[in-house]
């Protein structure tokens, strides 16, 4: 190797280490943090905590920059661009004992379909529970029967079963907090989430 | 009949367990990409399911991204090697343990349940150092 390319080859090792992060608000807002909990292979205690930030990784104490008036780069950009939306959720209500949904729910129906459709590789989980009138088994029983109902509606609407998942989850997770045989409207409910 | 519900529950530990093996979905991909799981090279179309232990590989213009069943989200950018080397999640509890390793490229994650449920649940490994993430979106780096 002759000396001209020696400050090539010194510039690729120094390149080789760099690792930088961005750490950015989240989306409602709220500013979370990173902890450096290890650092060259040795335990560290540091926090990157200051939004809109950027910092070279490596040092056990990194030092943060703030990202400033230059902002984000062009890369960056297009990575939080190309994220997935957000997960949404949809709920749906349903009458005592029964597995149809409540007349208001029926509209919601019709939006959790645009929302599925409006996705590109969608996940669909289906989760049905109860109130407390009634034995537990039974309320497993009717809560997998709603959510089995409701996915059964989106695949006659042409989505592939493969995509949903459907669970029952009885009177375990009350909406509205009650005691044993409490007829509640809040808690008979299927909770769909499409990611 | 009090064994009735005991063995319900158990039915439902068994749909759990396996729908457990699939920790995320990818939602797009363009240019050079693809998921290395062991030996095999497979294509990131939408919908593709992915299993702890897959890495995400993209050529120079190469992109993923990828929602997990945790509600985290990924997005992959160009020349990227990284891989999700640990993913518990249990959907109930809504608690679990994540770790991605990103040995080089671009990663831009914002994060769900398993970073809210207990602290440093969620992790990313960088060649040079290892971060515990408390709730956030950030984006790593790894130039080679």
């Amino acid at each position: 190797m002759s000396w001209k390319y020696l400050p090539a080859a010194g510039f690729l090792l120094g390149g080789c280490a760099t690792s930088s992060l961005v750490l950015l608000p989240d989306d409602d807002g709220r500013q979370g943090s990173l902890a450096v909990l290890e650092a060259n292979g040795r335990p560290a205690q540091a926090v990157i905590a200051e939004g809109n930030s950027r910092t070279k990784l490596g040092d056990a104490t990194p030092a943060s920059r703030p990202l400033g008036e230059k902002g984000l780069n062009a890369r960056e950009a297009a990575l939080l661009t190309s994220l997935p939306p957000p997960a949404r959720s949809f709920l749906l209500y349903f009458d005592q004992g029964t597995v149809t949904p409540t007349t208001e729910s029926q509209a919601v129906l019709v939006q959790l379909r645009a929302e599925i459709a409006s996705r590109s590789g969608p996940h669909v989980e289906v989760t049905g529970h109860t109130d407390t009138v009634g034995s537990e088994t039974d309320n497993d029983r009717l809560s997998q029967q709603r959510a089995e109902e409701v996915l059964g509606w989106l695949a006659s609407q042409g989505f592939d079963r493969s995509l949903m998942s459907a669970t029952g989850r009885g009177e375990r997770e009350l909406k509205e907090p009650t005691v044993d045989n409490v007829s509640s409207a809040a808690n008979r409910r299927v909770e769909v989430i499409v990611r | 009949m009090r064994r009735l519900p005991f063995a319900l529950g158990l039915i439902a530990l068994v749909t759990a367990s396996s729908a457990a093996a699939e920790i995320a979905r990818i939602k797009q991909s363009s240019g050079v990409a693809f998921i290395q799981r062991s030996t095999q090279q497979l294509k990131p179309v939408p919908g593709f399911q992915l299993l702890a232990g897959d890495r995400l590989v993209t050529g120079k213009d190469g992109r993923m991204s990828l929602s997990f069943v945790d509600n985290t989200r990924f997005a992959v950018g160009p020349n990227s090697r990284i891989s999700v080397s640990e993913f518990q999640y249990d959907r109930t509890r809504q608690r679990g343990s994540f770790v991605t390793q990103v040995d080089r490229g671009s990663l831009a994650v914002v994060s769900g349940r398993i970073a809210k449920s207990d602290r440093d649940a969620m992790k990313v490994r960088t060649p040079k150092t290892l971060l515990g993430v408390r709730g956030t979106k950030f984006i790593i780096e790894v130039a080679e």
